[in-house]
C-alpha cells in the first residue's frame, strides 16, 4: 500500500514518449521497456532487456524512477546523473516524459555488405 | 594433438543473484564452485570437467575470455610456438591462474578477443557417472542443458576502411590451431568479402563462429540440447520464467541447427542449440552462403533478420 492507500498492484503511471507523443501505462514493478512491449507499443528500441546492450537508451525529461544496474559500457556515471538511462532497467515512481536516444542500427543505416 | 573443444566461457554479469537464477534455474546448469572474488563456476550435467561457464560480477555485460581445451600438455608448447610464429604475442599462465586448471597459454586473437588454451581441468564427472549410466539424471532444473557447445564472437568488419577481423581471425584459427572451415558467408559486389565463418575442431559444424559487425563483442554462447522437442520445451521454460527471447524456435540454414536465441538477465545472448547438424570432417568441402541468401542461412524458415541478430550484442 502506498501513502494514499492504493494497493501497489493497481498503481499505473502514464509514460509519454516525447518523440512520437505515444503514451502508455506502466506499473512500479515493470520496466519502462517491458511495459511498452507488453502493450504492443513502439518507440523505444527493444534489445536484450537486461541492461547490457544499450539500444533502449532514453533521457527522462520529467518524473521520478529507480534503476537496476546498467552497463557502464552504455551509460556513464555522468549520463546517469543527467537522467540518461536504459529503459529496460528503469522503473517509474511517477508519470514520466522521456525522449529516445538509442537507435536500432538496422532501421536507420544502409547495409552495403550484408551484415554491416 | 591440438585443440579438442570449447572449455569454458567467462561472462560478465551485472547482478549475480539474477544470473544464477537464470543459469541454474532456467538453463539447468550446476554450480560447482565460487571463489573469493565472487566468480561463480557452473557445468552442464553431461560435462565432466569442473566448469564450462564462469560468471564474473561486473558493471558491464559481455565476455572476458574464452578458453579451449587441448589434448595433451605438450600441445601447449607446440601451439605457443605456432601462434608466436604467426606474429601474435603469447603469455605463459601458471597452473591455477585459470581456476581449477593446469598451466595455460593466453593471447588475443586478431579480433581482439582474449583466448586461453589449457590441457587440464579438475575432473568432477557427469551427473550420471560412468558405470551403467542412466540416459539422463533426475532433479535437473529448467531446460537441463547438456553442455556449452560453442560461442559466436562479433569481429570488426568495415570493408571500406580495409578492416576485416572475421577473415583475419579465421585465417589465424586455421593456420595456428588447425580449425577447419565448415561454412562461410561471402558478401560485397564481387562476393569476395568473408563476413562470417563457422569453424570446427570436433566432428560438429562449429566450435566457434565469427560474424562481422561494427565492433568486437560477444554475440552468443550456446548450450546443447538433444532434439527439436527439447527446443520447444526449452522455449516453454523460458516463457514461464519470463526470459527475454530474441528469436523463438527455428532452424538455422547454416549448421542446420535448431535454435532459440534469448538473453541472460545482464543482456548476454544465449542460445539453446539442438541437433548435431552433420558430420564435420577435415576433408569436408566448406559450404558458402552468398549475400542474397545470407538470411536464409541464418534463419532458414523466414529468410529474413529476426529479433536483433546484428544490432544487439554485448
Amino acid at each position: 500500500m502506498d501513502a494514499t492507500g492504493t494497493p501497489e498492484a493497481d498503481l499505473r503511471f502514464t509514460i509519454t514518449i516525447a518523440d512520437t507523443g505515444e503514451t502508455y501505462a506502466c506499473g512500479p514493478g515493470q520496466s519502462l521497456l517491458d511495459a511498452m512491449v507488453a502493450l504492443g507499443r513502439k518507440g523505444i528500441p527493444s534489445g536484450c532487456h537486461g541492461g547490457g546492450c544499450g539500444v533502449c537508451k532514453i533521457k527522462v525529461a520529467n518524473g521520478t524512477y529507480e534503476t537496476l544496474t546498467m552497463s557502464r559500457e552504455h551509460i556513464s556515471a555522468e549520463e546517469e546523473a543527467q537522467g540518461i538511462v536504459l529503459a529496460c532497467r528503469t522503473f517509474p515512481r511517477s508519470a514520466i516524459r522521456l525522449s529516445v536516444l538509442g537507435k536500432m542500427r538496422k532501421a536507420v543505416t544502409q547495409r552495403r555488405y550484408g551484415l554491416v | 594433438m591440438g585443440v579438442m573443444r570449447i572449455g569454458h566461457i567467462n561472462l560478465r554479469v551485472l547482478d549475480m543473484a539474477a544470473a544464477l537464477d537464470h543459469y541454474q534455474g532456467v538453463l539447468g546448469l550446476i554450480k560447482t564452485h565460487e571463489d573469493d572474488a565472487g566468480n561463480v563456476y557452473l557445468k552442464g550435467w553431461d560435462e565432466w570437467d569442473k566448469y564450462s561457464v564462469m560468471l564474473t560480477p561486473s558493471d558491464r555485460a559481455g565476455m572476458n575470455h574464452i578458453a579451449y581445451k587441448v589434448e595433451a600438455d605438450a600441445d601447449l608448447d607446440v601451439l605457443k610456438g605456432r601462434i608466436q610464429d604467426y606474429g601474435v604475442a603469447v603469455d605463459d599462465v601458471p597452473a591455477g591462474t585459470l581456476t581449477a586448471c593446469g598451466r595455460a597459454i593466453r593471447f588475443n586473437m586478431p579480433s581482439g578477443h582474449e583466448m586461453f588454451l589449457y590441457a587440464e581441468k579438475e575432473f568432477v564427472g557427469k551427473s550420471v557417472g560412468t558405470t551403467n549410466p542412466e540416459p539422463w539424471p533426475d532433479g535437473l532444473k529448467g531446460i537441463g542443458a547438456h553442455w556449452l557447445d560453442h560461442a559466436l564472437l562479433m569481429c570488426e568488419l568495415n570493408p571500406e576502411a580495409g578492416i576485416n577481423k572475421v577473415a583475419e581471425t579465421t585465417d589465424f584459427l586455421m593456420k595456428t590451431m588447425d580449425f577447419h572451415l565448415a561454412e562461410q558467408v561471402m558478401v560485397g559486389p564481387d562476393g569476395d568479402i568473408q563476413a562470417a565463418t563457422w569453424l570446427f575442431r570436433t566432428s560438429t559444424p562449429h566450435d566457434i563462429a565469427l560474424v562481422g559487425g561494427p565492433k568486437m563483442g560477444l554475440h552468443h554462447c550456446a548450450f546443447f540440447l538433444d532434439e527439436w522437442n527439447d527446443v520447444l520445451k526449452a522455449a516453454d521454460v523460458m516463457a514461464k520464467n519470463k526470459v527475454k527471447m530474441d528469436v523463438t524456435p527455428q532452424r538455422h540454414g547454416i549448421t542446420r541447427g535448431y535454435t532459440i536465441y534469448f538473453f541472460d538477465p545482464s543482456g548476454n545472448r544465449n542460445e539453446t542449440f539442438a541437433g548435431l547438424g552433420y558430420l564435420a570432417q577435415p576433408d569436408m568441402p566448406p559450404i558458402t552462403w552468398t549475400e542474397d541468401n545470407l538470411w536464409r542461412g541464418i534463419f532458414y524458415h523466414t529468410g529474413e533478420e529476426a529479433g536483433a541478430f546484428t544490432s544487439v550484442y554485448t
